[in-house]
Formats: structure tokens, sequence, C-alpha cells
């Protein structure tokens, strides 16, 4: 029951702060310099098309009006037209989100287990040869510069050895032909997923393991660790069944602080390995001044930042009562 | 001699308590291993900033920037005359190499001193004044926090167009001292409970006068370790950035570099361009990196003593 009022609580906020940023941008978009008109018409459209994008859109109305109306297209679907495709933005997003989702949530998952995991055993070894390895091997992979690292591992894995493709997210031969089924699809997305894949998570998983080992170093002095110890138990029912769950809450509160950072890290390794998300699709839209995309795809990454934040915070609170206060 | 000697370095000490202070903390820090390696790095980097002077002031066709080999006009491998070899138009990798690190120590050190200090000040105001004013900051920090810097960035220069390097720098520091000022927030609430403060408001001091004069010198210690984090971040965040194409066109960064090999699809055939910049730029971050975890087990004494104990 309290654990519904706090996620209420968190949504609410959650809805503000997405208001907030809708109404920054908005400012931002119609007070910069050039007319708004220009920054979300597109300049190669007929003057008829143009005219009714103009009345769409409310550029010829005041300010207030404009928010009002610009607040109304949000909510409806209305982002206008791509000046780069000629689509409707909608249309695009939707088409880029899943290919997102897809390689972030596991990129985390994956990582943030596999820290977790070797977080654990470097703090059990702590001082010996194994946790200085993994302590300085995590330091190094976690500070390597991302679209260095993807450009190092495109030219080692898919360039010299031809193990994996150069970049993309699908070939052609096997989604066009009308014998592949779902199984052959979805081995061809994973096949071109594994660099991009491995890149995010060499440079995740290592800041994951570090505060893992620290977090089990600290619950390993708890008082309920000794009474364990001094019932008997083995070493290692007391390290996974009694340390690990509960040093493993910080991570938690980790990921949902690195999020934005992840996100980062997202665009990056979407663009060097042209994975069709919304990371590159933002990047890109910037260098061809294609407004009415960036925007879309800016708020839409704001929003799976907010809303992930918001899915961590409810694990957060469901695994430790105490924060449901 | 000897003695007089001995007595006015204790009065040295007892006028200046923190040079004991930050005595007995570079002893502690000289313990940590990798705080050493971190701190050789960086010296040996703000060397290579120092000596990135030196190549264009022996000949023109060194400059990182304009500077083109009369003979040479494509990608050439390492040798004597180019030490690193030549990027695709004839200009010398080393010097760039050189001129990049100038410019991230720039980068990364502004950019860390302005959100510290933005971070400090928000974070002993909320911390401080508490009620309306410490909920208002901090749920702009909590925005501002979940805000992916790098994006926000690029947003800002479709809106505005090419941003200058300073520009970049501002809005670095702007987005990033949500974190610090989280935590400048918790240790003001406990120092407000201190007998000394409540001394210094019976004398009468204002508000102003108690945030700067004696809440600020009890967190700045912890502040500074936050500075070397911020640095990490605010040279990658340029790096990445200038990687994309969205960096000053009128200075010579790693991640300018590392566009440029990317962008003129030498990436496959010259390692020698390649490797250099993205080597500094991950190293620079680690050293930063181990740095600030060796200054961290010098600030919080619990760290220390795990490691000394067992």
């Amino acid at each position: 029951m309290e654990l519904r009022r706090y996620i209420v609580r968190r949504m609410i906020q959650v809805i503000i702060i997405f208001f907030l940023i809708l109404t920054v941008l908005f400012l931002l978009f119609r007070l910069a310099p050039g007319d708004p008109v220009s920054m979300m018409v597109d300049p190669d459209m007929t003057q008829e098309d143009a005219e009714i994008l103009i009345v769409q859109l409310g550029l010829d109305q005041p300010i207030g009006v404009q928010y009002l109306i610009y607040l109304k297209n949000f909510f409806t679907g209305h982002f206008g037209f791509s000046f780069h495709y000629g689509e409707p933005v909608v249309d695009i997003i939707w088409n880029r989100l899943p290919n997102t989702i897809l390689l972030f949530t596991t990129s985390i998952i994956l990582s943030a287990l596999v820290g977790v995991f070797l977080g654990k055993i470097a703090s059990w070894h702590k001082g010996k040869k194994t946790d200085s390895l993994m302590t300085i091997g995590a330091l190094v992979t976690h500070t390597l510069f991302l679209p260095w690292l993807a450009l190092i591992l495109i030219w080692i894995f898919a360039y010299k050895f031809g193990w994996f493709p150069i970049n993309g997210m699908i070939s052609e031969e096997v989604w066009l032909d009308p014998e592949a089924g779902f199984i052959a699809k979805a081995l061809d997305v994973m096949y071109h997923m594994v660099l991009p894949l491995f890149t995010l998570f060499l440079i995740h998983f290592g800041a994951y393991l570090l505060i893992m080992r620290s977090s089990m170093l600290e619950t390993l002095k708890e008082d309920y660790i000794l009474t364990a110890r001094a019932k008997g138990l083995t070493e290692k029912v007391i390290r996974d069944h009694h340390a690990a769950p509960n040093a493993a809450l910080p991570v938690v509160t980790s990921v949902g602080l690195s999020l934005a950072f992840s996100i980062n890290g997202g665009a990056l390794t979407e663009t060097v390995f042209t994975w069709p998300g919304i990371g590159r699709e933002l990047v890109s839209s910037v260098s061809q001044n294609d407004y009415p995309l960036a925007l879309a795809c800016f708020l839409m990454i704001a929003g799976v930042v907010l809303v992930s934040n918001l899915v961590v915070d409810v694990l957060y609170a469901y695994l430790d009562p105490r924060i449901r206060y | 001699m000897t003695e007089s000697d001995s007595s006015n370095r204790m009065t040295a000490k007892e006028k200046y308590p923190w040079i004991t202070s930050f005595l007995e903390g570079w002893s502690i820090f000289r313990q940590n291993l990798l705080g050493k390696i971190g701190l050789v790095l960086l010296i040996i980097f703000a060397l290579m900033a120092i000596c990135s002077y030196i190549p264009p002031w022996i000949s023109p066709m060194y400059n990182p920037m304009t500077g083109v080999d009369p003979e040479i006009t494509s990608c050439t491998p390492p040798s004597l005359r180019h030490w690193l070899g030549t990027d695709f138009m004839g200009r010398d990798i080393l010097s760039q190499l050189l001129a990049g690190a100038r410019i991230a120590f720039m980068v990364g050190i502004s950019a860390a001193v302005m959100s510290i200090v933005l971070g400090v000040s928000i974070g002993m105001t909320a911390g401080y004044m508490g009620k309306f004013v410490d909920t208002l900051l901090m749920r702009l920090a909590d925005m501002i926090m979940v805000m992916p810097t790098l994006l926000v960035v690029l947003l800002l220069s479709a809106v505005f167009g090419q941003l200058n390097i300073w520009t970049i720098v501002l809005i670095i520091a702007l987005f990033r001292w949500p974190g610090v000022s989280r935590i400048i927030r918790g240790q003001t609430l406990s120092l407000k409970q201190r007998p000394f403060i409540e001394a210094a408001k019976v004398a009468g001091a204002s508000h102003f006068r108690i945030i700067f004069m004696h809440i600020m010198p009890n967190v700045l210690p912890l502040a500074f370790l936050f500075m070397t984090f911020r640095v990490t971040s605010a040279i990658i965040t340029e790096a990445a950035l200038a990687f994309l194409g969205f960096g000053d066109p009128g200075t010579v960064s790693w991640g300018m570099m590392l566009q440029w090999v990317w962008k003129t699809g030498h990436m496959f055939q010259a390692p020698y361009w390649l490797l250099p910049p993205g080597i500094c730029i991950s190293l620079i971050t680690l050293s930063f990196y181990m740095l600030g975890r060796a200054m961290d087990e010098v600030l919080d004494p619990r760290l220390r003593k795990e490691d000394q104990t067992d």
C-alpha cells in the first residue's frame, strides 16, 4: 500500500519535470536567433504546404497561444515533418525507439549483472591478486573513451578478423528473403548487436564492479554477518545469501544516477555503429539542421531517462523497505 | 640554530593549520600506488601541454591547425620529420597531440572550477536556508541531474549554431553542478547544527557571512575531491562533442583529431593516427579518476582504516 503511494508520488514528480522540460524547450526554440518559421517549417516545402503547417503549428499566433498549441500538438502526437526525411516526425521516432531500448536495456542489465558478480568476487579476495587485477581492470575499462573504443573494436573484430559486421543493425539479404522466419531475423539482429553491446558493456561494468566491491566490504562489517559466522554457516552461504543481496542495493541507485551518462554513451555507440536508434537520429538531425526531428528526439530521450529513473527508484523502494517513508 | 629553526617551523604550523593537514594528507596519499601513478601521468600530460608551444616555434609547418608540410599532402606514417606521421592534409600529428593536451586541461579545469563554484554555493545555500529555498534548488538539481549533458549541448548547438570552446565549457559547467551541490548540502545540514554556527549567529553575523566564512572552509576539501571527477567528465564531454563534429572548429582537441580520422575514413589504414588521441583521452581520464580515488581515501578516514586493517 505504502509502495503504491510512493510510486504515485514519484510519477507526479516525473510528470512535472517532463512538463518543465517541454516548456524550456519551447522557449529555447522560440527565443533562439532566427525566426521560428524557418526552424519548424521545411524550407523546401511548397508555399501552400508551408502555410498549412504554419497554421497547424500556430506560428502566426501570439506566443501564449503558440505555447498552448505546442502542448496540444505534443499530446496529440503532432511533431511536424522532418526536413530531411520529409516524413512525419512521429513515424520516425516510433520506428527508432525500439532499437534504442533494445540496445540500451540489454547493455545496462548485462553490465550490472556481470559487475555485481565480479564485484562480489573481488571483495571476497580483498587485497589479493584477483582483487587488484579486477579493480585496475575496472578502472581502466571504465575510463576508456567510448567512441574510440568502438572504433578499435570495429577495427579488430570486424575489419581484421571479419567476425562481425562493421555497422548497421540488419543485413538486407536476410530481411528481404521471404523464406527467412522470425528466428533467422532475430539472430541477424543479435549478430549485429554483439559489437555495440560489447562496447557499452566494457565501459559500464567497471563502475558497477567498483560500487559492488566497496558496498560488499561495508556490508561484511555488519553485525548480522558476524551472527551468520557464529552460527557456523559456510563462507559461500554468507557471501551469496547474507551479504550480496544487501550489498547490491547501492548498485541499483548507481544505475539510476548513471542513466544520463549511459544515454550519452548510447548515442555515441549508435552513431559509430550506425545503429538506427534515437541517439543517432538526434546527432544526424542536429548536423542537418532538422529542427523538428531534433526537438522530438531530445524529448523522447528525456522521457526515456525519466521513466527509467522512475523504474529504478521503484525497484529500489521495493527492494529496500526503509526508503518508503 | 636547529632549535630556533624548529621553533620557527612550529609557529608557522600553528599560524597556518592547513599546512599540517596538507602534510598529513600528503603522507597518506603517498602510500596510495594508484594515486601516485595518476599524479605522475598528470605531470606528463602537463609537460605535454607546455611543450605544445615548441613545434610551431621550430617551424610554421608544425602548427597544429594551419601548418602543412609543403612536401606532403596526404596521410603519411611516422618519419624523422614527423614522429607520429601526418594527417590527411599533411599536418603534423605529434604537434596536434601536444596542442590537444593544452585544450584538455583548459576545458577540464575551467569547467570543473565553474561547476564546483556553482555546486558549492547552491549546495550551501540550500542546506543553510532550508524550507522553500532548499526544496526549490534541490528539485532544480534533480531536473538537471537527469539531463544527458552531451545531448543537451548537441541540442543547444542545433538552436544556436556552432558553439565556441568557451560556450561549450560554460554549458558543461551549468549542467554539471547538481551532484556536487547535493553532497555539499548534506554536509551543510550537519554543520548547521554545530555550536560554532550558533555562536556566529548570536554574534550577529549575516547569513552571507555564515555561509561563506564559517561553512565554506569546512566543505571545501570535499568540493576539491569532486573537482577531479568533474574534470574528467568535462574532458570526455568536450571530446565526444568534437568527435561527433560539433566542437569548436578553431581548436585542435583530441576529440577533433579522432573525428578527422573517422570522417576521412582513415581508421583502418592509419593506426598511428587513430591510436594516440584515443589513448591520451582515456589515460587523462584514468589519471584524474585515480587521483580522485586516492584523495577520497585521504579525506575519508573510514576508507583509510579499512585498507590498513586486515
